[in-house]
C-alpha cells in the first residue's frame, strides 16, 4: 500500500463527507431549533416557505425589531402589502447581508426591506461589533466556501479571523455543540427539529408578545439612581442600570465602520433592483437618558439615504412608543408596545411604498 | 506550541519538508533546529540550561569512556548526576524542601519560596540524559563524540517535554543506521498522530472537563456517585491525555525515521498493579528499573530488602511526577500494592488470569487505580482524604459523566480489547486500503466534531 495515495484518498473522503452532511441542507435540517444556527435556519426557511401572494415587505433586525406580521397583514386590504419577518435576536448587519441573500437571492422579491437600527448616529457599543463570533455560529449553514475571505476577514481580532475561516471549511467544528447535543437525545432530536419544521411557522406567527412593563420603576436622572419594584427580577433590574445609567460606550468609531460596510453591502446589492430599502430607527426604550449620543451627519444611514432606492423613516416616529408602560425590559416593548409598533411601521412604510402597482 | 494545535502541525509540515529536501548530512542540523525552536517556541530563557546540561553529560561520558581507573570515572558519574539532580532539585523541589523546611521551624510555609518557573520537560530530559551518562559509565553505551548528534538525542523535539524516556541505545542504534522510513511506516505514522490527537482532544480535554469541575469543587458534588465518576473521569482523562501525547511523538518519530518504543500498552486493561505498571508509561518503569530498582539490590538480597526497595523506588517514582506530599502518597500506594501482590504469590500478578476471572481482576485493579489517581489530581491531602470518603460513602446522586461519553468510552473499551487481542492498530497500515482510510475520516471526524477545539488544553505531564 503506498502512502501518498492513501492520504490523499483519506483527505478526498473526508471532505466528500464534511461536504456532503454540513455544506449541504442535511445536518441543518436536524440542527437544534433552539440553537442560534436553528434559530436562523428556522427563521429563513419561514419567510422562503411562506406564500408570496403580492407586494411583499420584508422586516428584518435584532430582536428589538418586533414587527409582528400578523398585525401588519390584518391591514392588506387596505394597504396592499404583505409583511414577513427575518428579525432574529443577537443579529447584526452582517448577519442580515447573508441571510437577505438567502431569502432572497435574485434582490428582487421584495417591494421594500425594513432595517431597524439602534440610532442613527451609530452610537459605539461596548466592544467591536466586527468581532461579534456568535455571528459564525447563527450563519454557518448559510456560508458559503466563497465567503471564506470576506467572512473571515470581516472580523478584525486574528483569533476569530482563523475561527470563522476554519469553520466555513470544516462546519463540523462549528457544530460541535449541537453534535453534542444530538448524541445525548437523537431521537428527541429528530422530533424536535420536525415538529419545529411543521410548526415555527405559526409559533413566530401568532405570537403576542409579553404583557411585562417597566412602568412601576422610577429614574432619578440627578442621583443617578434606579427605583425596582419589591421582587423584581434582578436580571432586568441589572439591564436597566447598564442601558440607562452606565457611561456611554466611548465614541471609537467602529461601529460607523461596521455599519458603513455591511449596510454599505446591502444597498449595493439592491442598488439596481425594484426593491426599497427603509431604514427606521427603533424606540429606544421606557426612559430616554439625557446624555443622548451625537449627532453624527455622516454616519452610514444617512449618507446612505443619499442613495436613490434608500429611505430613512423619521428618526423620531417612534418617540410615542418610548414610555415604560410599552416597554417589558431595557430594550424590548412588550406585547401592547409590539402590536402599536407594527402597525406604525406597516402604516408608514405603505405610505412610503404608495399603493401597489 | 501544544501538539494539538495548529502552529504545530504547520511546524511540523515545515520541519518534515526541510528534513526530507535535504541533503543527508543537513538533516540533523534541520532536526537540531527545529528542536531548538519548538523549545524556545515554549521559553526561549531556558535554552542556556538546556545546552549548559547537554554540554556536561557530553563531556563528562567522553572523560568517563577515556578514563581507566574506576574512581576518576565515578567522580565523573558523580558530577554529571549531581548537576542533573542539581538543576531538576533546584526547579521542580526546591518550594517543596523550603516548605517542608519552613514547617519545621514553626515559619510561615512560603517563607523560603521562591518564584520558580519549571523549565519544559525537565524531568524527562535529565532522565534521558541521565540514562546516558550512567550507561557509558557502565559500559554498556559508547560515548558520543559529535555534540550535535549528542545534543539533538536530548532535544529531539517529538520527545523533548513528555518522552517516552528513549535510551541512548536504543536512540543512536535508529540514528546511525537511519533509514528514510517506507510506506508502511508513513501510514503507520500518520495514523499514530491521528490517534494520538484523537485520544487528547475528543476524549482526554471532554473527561477534563468533568474531572476538573469534580476536583475544582468537591463540595458541589458530594456522594460516591459524584465521587466515582469525577475520580474515574480523571483517570480517563489523564490516561488519554499522557498515551495520546506518547502515541503522536511515536508517529512523528516514524515519520522522521526514528522508532520510539512503546510507553502505554492498555494499562486499564490490567490484572494487577504488576501487570499496571508493565503497561502505564512503560519507559518510565523501565528507567526506574534499570537505574534505581535495580542498583538498589533489585531482588538480590532476600524479602525485606526487596519491599524496601520496591518501597523506595515508586517513592521516588510518584516524587518524580511533582514536588508535593500527594505524589509521594501516590507512589507509596502503589509501591504497597505491588509489595502486597509480592506478599500474596508473584506468580498469580504476573501470569494472566483464567478468562472467566479476568473481567474481575481487571476491575478490581481499575479501582485501585482510581483510588491512586485521588492523591495525584486533588489539589491537598485533605481533599484527597474527603474525596476517598466519598468515594466510599455509598450515599449521594449525579453521575458526572453524560451518556454519550459514556457511550464513547465504551467504544474506546471495545478498541481497546481488540487491539489487545489483535493488535489492529498495527495491522492496518499493512491492511487493505479502505480499513486504512476509514480508520483515518473517523478519526479526524471524531476531532472535528467531538473534539474540544475551542482552546487548546495543555498535556497533563508537561507539568512534569
Amino acid at each position: 500500500m503506498r502512502a501518498a495515495p492513501v492520504l490523499l484518498a483519506s483527505v478526498l473522503v473526508l471532505v466528500a463527507i464534511e461536504g456532503a452532511v454540513f455544506h449541504t441542507g442535511v445536518y441543518p435540517w436536524i440542527v437544534s431549533p433552539d440553537s442560534s444556527t436553528g434559530y436562523v435556519e428556522t427563521m429563513l426557511r419561514n419567510e422562503r416557505l411562506r406564500p408570496k401572494a403580492g407586494p411583499q415587505v420584508l422586516g428584518i433586525g435584532d430582536s428589538r425589531m418586533l414587527l409582528l406580521p400578523r398585525i401588519s397583514n390584518e391591514h392588506t386590504a387596505e394597504t396592499g402589502y404583505t409583511f414577513g419577518s427575518i428579525a432574529t435576536a443577537g443579529l447584526s448587519p452582517r448577519s442580515w447581508y447573508y441571510m437577505l441573500r438567502d431569502v432572497d437571492p435574485d434582490a428582487r422579491l421584495y417591494r421594500a426591506i425594513v432595517l431597524a437600527v439602534e440610532s442613527y448616529d451609530d452610537a459605539d457599543t461596548l466592544g467591536d461589533p466586527a468581532d461579534n463570533d456568535a455571528d459564525l455560529s447563527y450563519l454557518i449553514a448559510r456560508l458559503r466556501l466563497s465567503d471564506l475571505w470576506e467572512f473571515s476577514r470581516s472580523f478584525h481580532d486574528p483569533s476569530r479571523q482563523w475561527k470563522a475561516a476554519r469553520g466555513i471549511l470544516l462546519k463540523g467544528l462549528v457544530y460541535k455543540r449541537d453534535f453534542e447535543d444530538l448524541l445525548l437525545h437523537p431521537l428527541y432530536r429528530v422530533h424536535y427539529a420536525k415538529q419545529s419544521r411543521r410548526d415555527s411557522f405559526s409559533w413566530f406567527y401568532d405570537y403576542q408578545g409579553p404583557p411585562d412593563t417597566v412602568a412601576d420603576y422610577r429614574v432619578d436622572w440627578e442621583a443617578r439612581t434606579l427605583t425596582a419594584p419589591p421582587n423584581a427580577d434582578p436580571a432586568r433590574v441589572d439591564g436597566l442600570k447598564t442601558r440607562l445609567l452606565a457611561p456611554l460606550p466611548p465614541e471609537s468609531g467602529q461601529q460607523s465602520r461596521y455599519l458603513k460596510y455591511w449596510l454599505g453591502k446591502i444597498q449595493q446589492r439592491y442598488r439596481s433592483s425594484p426593491t426599497r430599502l427603509i431604514f427606521l430607527r427603533l424606540p429606544r426604550g421606557g426612559w430616554i437618558r439625557p446624555d443622548q449620543p451625537r449627532y453624527n451627519p455622516h454616519s452610514s444611514v444617512r449618507e446612505l439615504a443619499a442613495q436613490p432606492n434608500v429611505t430613512l423613516m423619521d428618526e423620531h416616529f417612534f418617540d410615542s412608543l418610548e414610555k415604560p408602560e410599552l416597554f417589558r425590559d431595557e430594550l424590548h416593548v412588550n406585547g401592547p408596545g409590539m402590536d402599536r409598533f407594527s402597525l406604525m411601521i406597516t402604516q408608514e412604510v405603505s405610505r412610503i411604498l404608495g399603493p401597489p402597482r | 506550541m501544544l501538539f494539538n494545535t495548529p502552529q504545530f502541525f504547520a511546524f511540523l509540515l515545515v520541519t518534515l519538508a526541510l528534513f526530507y529536501l535535504s541533503p543527508k548530512p543537513a538533516r540533523r542540523w534541520i532536526l537540531l533546529a527545529a528542536s531548538y525552536v519548538f523549545y524556545m517556541s515554549w521559553n526561549w530563557r531556558f535554552v542556556p540550561l538546556l545546552l549548559s546540561l547537554t554540554l556536561i553529560d557530553y563531556v563528562a561520558a567522553i572523560w568517563m569512556e577515556r578514563v581507566e581507573a574506576a574512581r576518576r570515572r565515578k567522580i565523573f558519574l558523580v558530577l554529571s548526576l549531581a548537576a542533573n539532580l542539581g538543576f531538576l532539585g533546584f526547579f521542580k523541589y526546591y518550594n517543596f524542601l523550603a516548605s517542608i523546611l519552613a514547617e519545621a521551624l514553626r515559619k510561615d510555609p512560603h517563607a523560603f519560596a521562591l518564584s520558580i518557573v519549571l523549565p519544559l520537560g525537565i524531568s524527562f530530559h535529565t532522565f534521558q540524559s541521565m540514562s546516558y551518562v550512567v550507561d557509558v559509565y557502565r559500559r554498556e553505551q559508547k560515548a558520543i563524540r559529535d555534540p550535535i548528534d549528542y545534543a539533538l538525542f536530548i532535544a529531539f523535539f517529538p520527545q523533548l517535554v513528555a518522552g517516552p524516556i528513549v535510551r541512548a541505545g536504543e536512540f543512536f542504534a535508529n540514528y546511525y543506521q537511519w533509514m528514510p522510513p517506507g510506506s508502511e511506516e508513513r501510514l503507520r505514522g500518520v495514523l499514530w498522530i491521528l490517534l494520538g490527537l484523537a485520544k487528547k482532544m475528543v476524549l482526554a480535554d471532554q473527561f477534563a472537563q468533568i474531572a476538573d469541575s469534580y476536583f475544582q469543587n468537591l463540595a458541589a458534588h458530594p456522594g460516591a456517585p459524584a465521587a466515582w465518576s469525577g475520580v474515574g473521569a480523571f483517570a480517563m482523562q489523564i490516561f488519554f491525555d499522557f498515551s495520546g501525547y506518547t502515541d503522536m511523538a511515536i508517529g512523528m518519530a516514524l515519520l522522521l525515521g526514528f522508532h520510539f518504543p512503546v510507553n502505554f500498552r492498555r494499562p486499564y486493561l490490567a490484572f494487577s498493579i504488576t501487570d499496571f505498571w508493565h503497561r502505564w508509561h512503560i519507559t518510565l518503569s523501565r528507567w526506574l528499573r534499570d537505574y534505581l530498582y535495580i542498583p538498589l539490590g533489585g531482588n538480590r538480597h532476600g524479602a525485606l530488602m526487596t519491599y524496601r526497595n520496591l518501597m523506595l523506588t515508586m517513592l521516588l517514582g510518584g516524587l518524580w511526577h511533582g514536588a508535593s506530599w500527594n505524589f509521594v502518597i501516590w507512589g507509596g500506594y502503589h509501591g504497597a500494592l505491588l509489595g502486597l501482590e509480592r506478599v500474596l504469590g508473584r506468580k498469580h500478578f504476573q501470569e494472566q488470569p483464567h478468562w472467566l476471572l479476568y473481567p474481575f481482576r481487571a476491575a478490581i485493579t481499575f479501582v485501585l487505580v482510581c483510588v491512586g489517581w485521588v492523591f495525584f489530581r486533588a489539589a491537598t491531602l485533605t481533599d484527597s482524604m474527603y474525596v476517598i470518603g466519598q468515594l466510599f460513602s455509598w450515599h449521594g446522586k449525579g453521575i458526572l459523566i453524560p451518556a454519550w461519553l459514556g457511550f464513547l468510552l465504551a467504544l474506546s473499551l471495545a478498541i481497546a480489547l481488540l487491539e489487545e487481542r489483535f493488535e489492529w492498530i498495527e495491522r492496518l497500515a499493512r491492511g487493505p486500503a479502505w480499513a486504512y482510510v476509514a480508520a483515518v475520516v473517523a478519526l479526524l471526524l471524531s476531532v472535528e466534531l467531538i473534539g474540544v477545539t475551542e482552546k487548546a488544553i495543555p498535556f497533563v505531564y508537561f507539568q512534569f
